[in-house]
């Protein structure tokens, strides 16, 4: 056996040679303000339909594709998501947004199906599926968390005429799961190389939970290329934004001890600057960093699987920004200016040193000089919840167009909790910012209202708000009482409400930039609600209290009324010892005896 | 069994059960005062526990000082060359500094208008994003630019910047922080957290540009004091008397004396020595300052929103220094991190005695509850009484002879009879007393703040004329045919009484010391009555009460904390500053103490000294009566 697969192996290995394009990687790298630093791991592969219709799945993860298979899903996206995007310091998110979810766990998928039924019931064993496969609390996509979008989401993958007339869109998210560890292991184990080779190798669990925002996403779809056989494709991307600063610290002492008074950079065109008096500098100037600090770990080498003309490490910086790397590394710079990237020896380890850049002297460089400015997003969202008590209480989404010139056009979606009752009549749009705009700003309102216990409320609204202007959309709504089984058994910090998705649609103006002709997406932090809670302990109480009063109250009385006491030297004589057992015996004996002889007459 | 029900039941009809119901008040009175007196001794009082386990006080390390040292001197540097600048040049400068350490700013402006004055200023406030946090809950830090006694909050200011910077290092955070600085201590946080709510008047005050979460905890610093100092001042009072959650204070006690090695002290208690006077005395100022309702420090305004708020106030002379009060609040903002969920554990209704003994509200609820119910056990006595015809002499000596079961069935009979009520006279009395205590409340909320001194003279003058006329207005209206009886009184009273116990019993749920204190001061009340034939007795009973009516209580107050409070100032100026603040409190903060005072109290007084001043005649009486006067 062990000879055969020997020579079995190295022709494995030449076939694999032959379809190296079919894998593919990329670590995107783009230093952004405030020394934070945002890393987009990319990774693609795929396999043929026929090949995955005959079970030969190659590259793409057996234990998904086979889960696929069984529940007939044509499409999947999951999300697993940790912190929010800062967009005003951060500028526009990366893949415009696409492959990010809402906090917390966020899946939606085109199930193949006649019925609904059919799909709900496909949908049930897909999350379950997907929650052993990725250590995540998927299964608690239930009925009320499943809502049907209209809207929002848009298939991206190419899907024969035959299977889109019954394909189900369905959608759930889990605003209170948290991502961590065991949701990476498994994530990394779908990928050819396993985390052991290429930029795989250096994403940690340490370093990505330890972010300040990110998103791992998995997204599934059929391509067919215009000349060539349908694929499907499996695409993991995960992002990431690290603070610098807090990256850099070894891993065996991660406590932010104030450093050194001479570490200290101080700003010291102050009038007061003495040695022990320090205006903090260090936010103007941008860190020096390296790629395996604040990894943590080296990059090892290359995933052998991949297409060798594609370089596995990319950097985001002008050309004036100094980056050195270690030895054998080609560097490819971007006629832009703007980015470089690199080509690595497929054995050797790699890392890359970016040197503080000095803002004062002679070489005196600027931020221009150090880092691509961000993009302006499309839209910032931003929503809260207003009023107090427990009664009702409102949502305030802000949504400001930045755009001096162009207005944009986007779905809002809202799943809200059938306990957060909301009044659709108080769905109200105040705009600020544009003098004189009388038109309404909601084009479009698909509403699906909640049922009790059932299913969620589902709201769409398609909006267009004008250039520079900042639109208020609130509404009202009405906490409901739960039943007390109801209420997680975990300690009550409240209910989350999930993220609002907003969808940006392409714009349809013939003029308009590249960035603005694609779907783009952002989603807004989840909420907190907080419901009428009762005093847990009170029931608790009330049954300690109750048990114990039957307890003595009937256990007494019970006692009293099937017992007949007497007094004990009224009683009948109990002899002890071996004469009373005797006669005890003998006793027993005759009744049998008396017994046997009643039933023969 | 039976015999006992048919004792009971003969109990009913005897006439000397009747007679109880004064002695009763009296009792209950005597025993809710002693209750009060009781609760510092230590088997009436509890040592404090830290509730909620998630808070773990003091568990952690704490990493602030070192080269924060240098930072810190530097902000305050900065802060002190902010000083004279105006308000909007502060928080430009603020607005710099937030930036450069990578913060979300808002700003917000506000008015309010209170006796005669506008106040206005500007809050500057900044969002540190817990770092991997999704927005959902917020602690907040809050560094006035003054103090509730006007001083400059120097260091307090330069800490909490150094503290923001330093808390931007960590990434543990699971909650953002949100550190606002008012310009003074005693509407900006108001504006602010109005605004957080959405629930302020878009008027006065501008709505935030930036929110987080729900806020879960707030710690104010205040500390103007140069120099190193020796313990720390828990200052928790909140608005209309509402308090924080009780382990909030524990943890900050607990962290105080464990890990830091400070002392820490309540209500202006610089030395404790945990005996029963010390704690009386620890109680009462707590109780006072309770009973007045008003903001004790920029932390009072988010209690109504349900957010527990202390202000921390370094004093005395020690050798603890800034970098210490910076771990102390580093130490409390890692357990308010720890909360899974809001602070619900501990006690909400508590009296602190020393810092680390408190009576739950189960303990102390009873004394004021049994001032209110003294009210309305005389109101129910005067209600039944009123209820029977009167009987004179006569069947007192009836009583007295040994008498046979008929003629004392007769006698009961005769007595028992049923007196029709006439109830018109009684109702809109009271109904009209209740009515117009709307009108010095309106008064005294809407009078520019130099009036308020003399408008309150003339006010006292009139309250002292106001019962002999509504006296003699009754007495007038009601011709010799038709006279006003003891009936008439009796019923004004009860009614009276009725809702005062109605009102004090309810308050004492909400308010503990403002209805035990505004219950003692009314105690007279249950013992007023006419007295047709001693004229030096009705003297000398409305002399008592005008000694403890509402006017005479404030000009009381007034003059004592002109005497024995802070700063030199005469009677005059101090009565201003007190009707100023309680139209403040009312406008500003929402603060309901004036209503009890105007609405709850002053009518019942009314009606007492009308009572007092009353000459029943009834047709009998009518002779005698005459004799007298």
């Amino acid at each position: 056996m062990r000879s055969f697969l020997s020579y079995i192996i190295p022709l494995f290995l030449l076939s694999c040679q032959v379809f190296a394009s079919d894998y593919y990687e990329q670590l995107n790298l783009k230093p952004l303000p405030h020394s934070a630093l945002l890393a987009s791991f990319d990774f693609r592969s795929n396999t043929s339909l026929s090949q995955f219709e005959a079970q030969n799945f190659r590259y793409f993860p057996r234990s998904l594709g086979q889960i696929l298979q069984h529940v007939g899903t044509r499409e999947l996206h999951l999300r697993f998501s940790l912190g929010r995007w800062d967009a005003a310091s951060w500028g526009a998110r990366p893949w415009d947004g696409t492959k990010e979810g809402g906090t917390g766990v966020e899946l939606w998928a085109w199930l193949e199906a006649d019925t609904d039924e059919e799909a709900d019931h496909k949908w049930l064993t897909l999350t379950n599926a997907l929650s052993g496969l990725f250590c995540a609390s998927l299964n608690f996509i239930d009925g009320t968390r499943t809502t049907r979008p209209v809207m929002s989401f848009i298939s991206e993958g190419d899907h024969p005429n035959s299977t889109l007339a019954n394909m189900h869109l369905l959608h759930g998210i889990l605003p209170r799961e948290v991502v961590c560890t065991e949701n990476l292991t498994p994530f990394l184990k779908l990928l050819p190389c396993k985390g052991k080779a290429g930029i795989s190798s250096l994403l940690d669990g340490h370093k990505l939970f330890d972010a300040s925002w990110q998103s791992m996403a998995i997204d599934i779809r059929p391509v067919c290329p215009s000349d060539q056989e349908c694929v499907l494709e499996i695409e993991q991307t995960i992002d990431m934004v690290l603070d610098i600063e807090r990256s850099k610290r070894p891993r065996d002492n991660p406590i932010p001890r104030p450093p050194p008074g001479h570490d200290l950079k101080c700003n010291s065109s102050k009038p007061y600057h003495a040695g022990d008096t320090c205006f903090p500098a260090d936010s103007i100037e941008g860190q020096e960093w390296a790629l395996d600090q604040v990894f943590g770990k080296t990059m090892k080498g290359t995933c052998p699987l991949t297409d060798p003309d594609v370089p596995p490490v990319c950097i985001q910086a002008p050309d004036s920004r100094d980056v050195y790397t270690s030895a054998g590394v080609t560097e490819l710079k971007t006629p832009s200016g703007l980015s470089r990237c690199y080509k690595v020896p497929s054995d050797s380890e790699f890392s890359l040193v970016l040197p503080r850049m000095s803002h004062e002297g002679e070489n005196a460089k600027t931020n221009a000089d150090e880092m691509v400015e961000p993009e302006t997003p499309l839209l910032y969202a931003e929503r809260s919840f207003t009023g107090h008590g427990q009664e009702r209480g409102g949502v305030q989404s802000i949504l400001t167009n930045p755009s001096p010139d162009t207005e944009v056009e986007f779905i809002y979606m809202e799943t809200l909790p059938w306990f957060m009752r909301i009044y659709l009549h108080t769905l109200k749009t105040r705009i600020e910012g544009i003098s004189g705009f009388n038109e309404d700003v909601v084009k479009e309102i698909y509403y699906r209202p909640a049922l009790d216990r059932a299913r969620g409320t589902q709201l769409e609204l398609r909006m267009r708000i004008p250039p520079a202007s900042t639109v208020f959309l609130t509404y009202d709504f009405e906490k409901s009482i739960l039943r007390y089984t109801e209420y997680p058994p975990d300690a009550n910090r409240g209910f989350d409400v999930a993220a609002s998705v907003i969808t940006i649609l392409p714009s349809t103006a013939p003029n308009a930039p590249p960035a603005r002709r694609k779907t783009s997406n952002l989603r807004t932090t989840s909420l907190l609600l907080s419901l009428p809670t009762p005093d847990f302990s009170m029931p608790y109480n009330v049954i300690i209290f109750t048990s114990t009063a039957v307890a003595v109250a009937f256990g007494g009385l019970y006692n009293i009324l099937v017992r007949r006491f007497v007094a004990a030297d009224e009683g009948p004589a109990v002899a002890g010892g071996l004469k009373g057992k005797i006669i005890a015996g003998v006793s027993k004996l005759a009744a049998m005896f008396k017994g046997a002889k009643g039933k023969v007459e | 069994m039976p015999r006992l029900l048919s004792t009971a039941l003969l109990m009913r009809r005897d006439p000397r059960l009747l007679k109880l119901p004064p002695y009763l008040s009296l009792l209950c009175i005597v025993v809710g005062v002693a209750w009060l007196l009781m609760l510092p001794l230590d088997d009436y009082s509890r040592r404090t526990y830290i509730s909620e386990n998630a808070l773990l006080p003091g568990q952690v390390h704490t990493y602030f000082g070192g080269s924060d040292q240098n930072v810190f001197r530097a902000y305050r540097h900065e802060v002190d060359a902010l000083k004279d600048k105006s308000n909007t040049e502060i928080n430009d400068e603020l607005e710099n500094i937030f930036r450069g350490i990578g913060l979300k700013v808002g700003r917000q402006n506000y008015t309010y208008h209170s006796a005669g004055n506008t106040y206005s200023g500007e809050n500057v406030y900044a969002i540190l994003q817990a770092p991997r946090g999704d927005a959902t809950e917020a602690i907040v830090l809050v560094a006035a630019w003054k103090n509730v006694k006007d001083e400059f909050n120097r260091n307090g200011l330069a800490l909490a910047l150094a503290l923001t910077r330093y808390f931007r290092r960590w990434s543990l955070w699971s909650k953002d922080i949100i550190l606002v600085i008012p310009p003074d201590s005693r509407m900006g946080t108001q504006a602010w957290v109005d605004a957080y709510h959405d629930a302020h008047d878009a008027s006065r005050v501008a709505s935030l540009p930036i929110k987080s979460g729900a806020l879960q905890g707030a710690i104010a610093v205040d500390y103007p004091q140069d120099g190193r100092f020796e313990s720390v001042h828990v200052v928790y009072d909140g608005v209309n008397g509402q308090l924080p959650n009780l382990d909030l204070i524990n943890s900050v006690v607990n962290i105080a004396s464990g890990q830091m090695g400070m002392g820490s002290s309540l209500q202006q208690m610089w030395r404790h020595s945990d005996k029963y006077d010390d704690r009386l005395k620890t109680m009462l100022r707590g109780m006072l300052n309770q009973g007045l309702g008003h903001a004790a420090g920029p932390h009072s305004c988010f209690i109504p929103y349900h957010v527990d708020a202390i202000t921390l106030q370094p004093v005395g002379q020690g050798w603890h220094d800034e970098m210490g009060l910076g771990r102390l609040v580093e130490g409390t903002f890692r357990s308010l991190n720890n909360l899974l969920e809001h602070l619900h554990q501990s006690f909400f209704f508590y009296l602190l005695m020393h810092k680390e003994r408190f009576v739950s509200i189960g303990t102390y609820l009873p004394s004021a509850m049994l001032i209110a119910a003294n009210f309305t056990i005389m109101a129910i006595f005067l209600w039944i009484k009123s209820g029977h015809v009167e009987i004179n002499s006569p069947s007192k000596e009836t009583k007295s002879k040994p008498a046979t079961t008929e003629t004392s069935k007769a006698v009961e009979e005769k007595r028992g009879a049923a007196a029709e009520r006439d109830l018109l006279l009684p109702l809109s009395l009271v109904a009209g007393c209740q009515f117009l205590g709307a009108l010095p409340l309106f008064i005294f909320n809407h009078t520019p703040s130099n009036l308020l001194a003399p408008i309150f003279a003339i006010f006292s003058l009139i309250n002292l004329t106001l019962p002999p006329l509504f006296s003699h207005l009754l007495q007038a209206r009601r011709a010799q045919d038709k006279p006003i009886t003891l009936q008439h009184y009796n019923l004004s009273k009860s009614f009276s009484l009725l809702l005062l116990g109605m009102f004090l019993s309810s308050l004492a749920t909400l308010n503990f010391s403002l209805a035990f204190l505004v219950g003692l001061l009314a105690t007279p009340l249950s013992f007023t009555r006419p007295w047709p034939g001693n004229a030096i007795a009705q003297y000398a009973y409305i002399a008592l009460l005008n000694l403890v009516s509402p006017t005479t209580v404030i000009a009381a107050g007034a003059a004592a904390w002109a005497r024995y409070g802070q700063g030199e100032m005469g009677v005059v100026q101090a009565v201003t500053e007190v009707l100023e603040e309680a139209a403040f409190g009312w406008d500003v903060w929402g603060m309901y103490t004036p209503l009890v005072i105007w609405c709850v109290w002053w009518p019942a007084w009314l009606v007492g000294s009308v009572v007092v001043l009353g000459q029943p005649g009834t047709a009998i009486k009518g002779d005698t009566k005459k004799k007298v006067l």
